[in-house]
């Protein structure tokens, strides 16, 4: 099978499939065979489910010479996240404490992808339990395909490096305060954060529950769009999933932007955090929106410099209190960075916490008012392109190394995650030194279909989706 | 606030029961303080805006 079937976009794999051009089967032993080529120096998954995803295909593929219905994933190769729990199979988070976890039940979202007719290929790496900021992978560093000396972006790291190397045809990332866009931005991949809500979280082991969401990423905008409606909608064991019915995600992308009013946001475009090369970038993909037909002007959210530390407070402090009966009792089993994190959040003051809420608060409500006047914003997904490994690993000297660290890139993807709202990174172009830049799309909460709608027309109208690595 | 010293950041972990590491201890009050100077400031928002609800729940959606 060629090189071109692998990195095919998994709708496109999906029709080929039901029109009998494409065996699963094959499929599935194209993407080991890449795993077993790849992946030992890449890291994206944690376990590979490779006997039993064989056993699916096959299945999948008599299914197909029966003929009959079939789902809109069917025999499409998908892994997840290993934050999502899978029946039968390891679910580790990235953590040696869960290292034996072996759940007995599938998370909604992975239920409703194999469902669809999608084949489990595997469980991908991640920052440990989702947090970001892990010194020491237990299950491997994982490396950006671009150049694997660089950071893959998280905490959805593996899911970001298995799609952009083309190790699975499509991956489902979980998204707190930007980890599905942050590892498709920096791996060069579309990633969606759906509107908060939208998407269950039953199963997902939980990081901060007032904004965990998960996500999918892809090649295309039409796979997310694709994954999306497939694991979108009411779940009664998440009673915070919304009634509201799930609409045609696949049908909205319509390639048409004209008369969209689109606002780009200064603080974080213009801003004197974000890289020369970004802005550069996004500000020609306004441009291209523009000659698609949209209405571009500029919004001020001057709150939004805020929202990294008010998200950080918020976040873990809820991650904070699940974690406090194993920092007591496993202490040396964390990763020592996601530790210090957790024991920080564990003494921060009950007012500042207060504080962050507030602030949390009016991030949403100048969001949401810019919103009133736009059908969606743009920005940089992220301040600058992948950063080398070793400076996430370096220790931390001072409070202004970890405010830089920790605070100024998390405002660029934390505003989307505190307003509820939906989120896209699409690719926009690439550094000199070879990287991959992203456009950031937001829209309003339960308008995914218009923020995959925008990005779709600038995606179609653009050729870095069609880039691959050198690997 | 003032910023929080090593010895006070022990003092409080201890009396929450958390393992404090002297390896630990340096960079935990570095993260503190970092936390104590991005959102103290918070406190100058002007009172009365939203309500500080912990997740956007709309009434009419869920």
């Amino acid at each position: 099978m060629s090189l071109d079937v692998a990195f095919l976009g998994a709708a496109r794999q999906a029709a080929l499939i039901r029109s009998k051009q494409l065996s699963p089967v094959e499929l599935v032993r194209t993407y080991l065979d890449r795993i077993d080529r790849l992946d030992g120096r890449l890291r994206a998954y944690i376990t590979v489910c490779r006997e039993t995803a064989v056993e699916a295909a096959r299945r999948a593929e008599e299914a197909v010479a029966r003929g009959g219905p079939l789902g809109p994933l069917h025999g499409v190769a998908f892994a997840v996240k290993d934050q999502f729990a899978t029946r039968g199979v390891r679910t580790t988070a990235g953590s040696r404490i869960l290292s034996d976890n072996v759940p007995d039940e599938d998370a909604t979202v992975v239920a409703r992808l194999t469902a669809a007719g999608g084949v489990l290929l595997g469980k991908l790496n991640l920052t440990e339990f989702a947090l970001g900021g892990t010194i020491r992978f237990p299950f491997g560093q994982p490396r950006n395909p671009w150049n694997t000396e660089h950071d893959t972006g998280g905490s959805s790291a593996g899911s970001g490096v298995a799609v952009a190397a083309a190790l699975c045809s499509v991956s489902l990332g979980e998204d707190t305060g930007g980890s599905v866009r942050s590892p498709a931005s920096w791996c060069g991949v579309v990633g969606h954060r759906p509107t908060w809500g939208l998407v269950s979280r039953h199963g997902c082991i939980p990081l901060s529950w007032s904004l965990d969401a998960p996500g999918p990423l892809g090649r295309t905008v039409e796979d997310c769009a694709l994954l999306l409606g497939i694991i979108a909608g009411q779940d009664p064991r998440d009673p915070l999933t919304t009634r509201r019915p799930v609409p045609d995600y696949g049908a909205a992308l319509t390639g048409d932007v004209r008369g969209l009013r689109v606002g780009v946001i200064r603080e974080l475009t213009h801003g004197p955090e974000t890289d020369a090369e970004v802005r550069d970038a996004v500000t020609a993909a306004v441009d291209v929106l523009a000659t698609l037909g949209a209405e571009v002007d500029e919004v001020s959210l001057p709150l939004v410099s805020r929202a990294g530390a008010a998200f950080m407070a918020i976040c873990d402090s809820e991650g904070a209190a699940l974690h406090l009966p194993w920092l007591r009792s496993r202490p040396g089993d964390y990763d020592d960075g996601t530790r210090r994190r957790l024991l920080a959040a564990s003494l921060l003051p009950a007012v500042l916490l207060q504080k962050a809420q507030q602030a949390r608060a009016l991030v949403r409500q100048q969001l949401l008012a810019a919103l009133a006047n736009h059908d969606v914003l743009v920005a940089p997904t992220a301040h600058r392109p992948a950063p080398a490994i070793a400076s996430f690993t370096a220790p931390i000297t001072s409070k202004d190394e970890a405010a830089a660290r920790f605070f100024t890139r998390r405002s660029f993807t934390t505003p989307a995650a505190l307003a509820g709202t939906p989120a896209l990174a699409v690719p926009c172009g690439f550094s000199t030194s070879g990287l991959p830049l992203s456009l950031q799309i937001i829209g309003r909460r339960f308008d995914d279909a218009t923020v995959l709608r925008a990005g779709h027309a600038y995606e179609q109208a653009t050729d870095w989706h069609r880039r691959r690595p050198a690997l | 606030m003032a910023e929080l010293t090593e010895d006070q950041v022990r003092a409080l972990a201890q009396a929450l029961d958390l393992p404090l590491t002297p390896e630990d201890a340096a960079e935990v009050t570095h993260r503190l303080n970092a936390f104590i100077e991005a959102l103290v400031p918070l406190a100058e928002l002007p009172p009365g805006g939203p309500e500080p609800v912990p997740a956007p729940i709309d009434p009419d959606g869920v």
